[in-house]
């Protein structure tokens, strides 16, 4: 196993005083905490971080450390604790409520080596990404799961693959999370299984933006149905509906479909019909002198406000 | 097997991360999270969103060693970039369907 330099972490020197390495401590936790700053490299950067000041913080761990700093040091990539190694420090954080490395739990105890000594533990809870189309959010909806499972057998961890079939209720919103109790890790000796928890991804739509509860759509029109009129057919989550264009529709301008957007708690959210005018891109003589005899007799200068302003 | 949302009372959330309830009231001050049911806080429950942002300050206040006000303001200026950044996503997204490169 890898040896720890803890001061080299915080970026202190060995005889730093408590006061030097918390502010060390304090400055790295900020730059990396993960709920700052998402992001697994900054996540494992920010355990590190904790970990060194966890141990530095404390006194007789302290001490503890610097003797195997100076016996480990020799060795720092294939470090093992001296035999008959004891700590008396203890492996409790104060401060720290992530995970410690494999380091930390073989030079101070805790982790595996507590499930090792057969106290019943229960098992872990086990949590993944869950992506689901928002068609099946609509209703009540079955989907197959597939984990992987931490499983400790004789203070050694391995890996189970499970497979099973979970139903995620209609309405689950995104980064949400479903619970299935008792599918997580196996307890050790009489307690409880750990649960699984689905964490839910609404999976982007080609057509449909998502806007909490309710949704949108960039509906394109010819230039001649915004002037004129039309009714379109629109499709929806749930099938394809007539929309009527008013007469002198703009584009961007935002019709409402009320019940066609997403299923919640606070009622079925709406669709936005957005529209979109689109210009032809057949420039044949024809067409094009219909534009000309447009452009002739229509009285329209959609820059009129520039010149009252400027 | 049938998925529920996950749903924690106060009483759980205490004896998880080992707190009193008297500091869940505080947090609730803070507007750190709201209780979906209940009326005294024996009987509180969140929703997954309100326990996970206790649990989010009360990692910060140890972590970053910050006193309860600090913490309070601090989650709700992390709520809100995480809504700005959702916001910009969301409007970035629609602006592309009408831009035309």
């Amino acid at each position: 196993m890898e040896f720890k330099d803890y001061y080299q972490i915080l970026g202190v020197e060995p005889e730093a005083e408590t006061k030097d390495i918390k502010a060390a401590y304090r400055k790295l936790a900020r730059k990396y905490h993960p709920d700052l700053n998402p992001g697994d490299e900054a996540e494992a950067n920010f355990k590190e971080v904790a970990e060194a000041w966890e141990v530095l913080r404390d006194d007789t761990r302290r001490a503890e450390y610097d003797e195997l700093r100076r016996y480990g040091g020799r060795r720092p990539s294939d470090f093992e604790p001296p035999p008959g190694w004891q700590s008396t420090a203890g492996g409790e954080a104060h401060h720290f409520s992530g995970d410690f490395s494999d380091f930390f739990n073989s030079v101070f105890g805790g982790g595996f080596e507590q499930a090792a000594r057969g106290r019943p533990m229960r098992g872990q809870d086990v949590e993944i990404e869950m992506p689901v189309f928002l068609e099946e959010t609509l209703a009540d909806c079955s989907k197959p799961v597939s984990y992987r499972m931490p499983v400790i057998e004789g203070g050694r961890q391995r890996h189970v693959d499970k497979s099973l079939k979970v139903t995620i209720p209609a309405g689950t919103a995104d980064g949400e999370r479903i619970r299935v109790k008792g599918q997580g890790a196996p307890g050790m000796g009489d307690a409880a299984p750990g649960d699984l928890y689905l964490h839910i991804r609404l999976v982007p739509h080609p057509l449909f933006d998502v806007e909490g509860r309710h949704l949108s759509i960039a509906v394109p029109v010819t230039p001649w149905e915004a002037a004129l009129g039309a009714k379109v057919v629109v499709p929806t989550l749930s099938g394809r509906i007539n929309l009527t264009i008013a007469p002198g529709s703009q584009s961007g301008q935002r019709l409402r479909i009320r019940g066609k957007g997403l299923v919640s708690k606070l009622g079925t959210g709406d669709l936005y019909a957005i529209l979109k005018v689109v210009m032809p891109t057949d420039t044949s003589a024809e067409v094009q002198a219909l534009w000309r005899e447009l452009a002739a007799k229509a009285d329209f200068d959609p820059r009129a406000e520039w010149e009252e302003t400027s | 097997m049938k998925g529920s949302l996950v749903r924690v009372s106060a009483s759980e959330f205490c004896e998880r991360e080992g707190v009193s309830h008297s500091l869940v009231i505080e947090l609730v001050e803070l507007d750190i999270a709201t209780p979906v049911a209940g009326s005294e806080v024996q009987e509180w429950v969140f929703d997954d969103a309100g326990a996970r942002w206790l649990q989010k300050a009360l990692r910060l206040q140890r972590e970053l060693e910050l006193d309860w006000v600090a913490t309070g303001m601090l989650v709700d200026l992390i709520r809100e970039r995480d809504r700005l950044r959702r916001d910009n996503d969301n409007l970035r997204r629609a602006l592309a369907r009408f831009l035309v490169d």
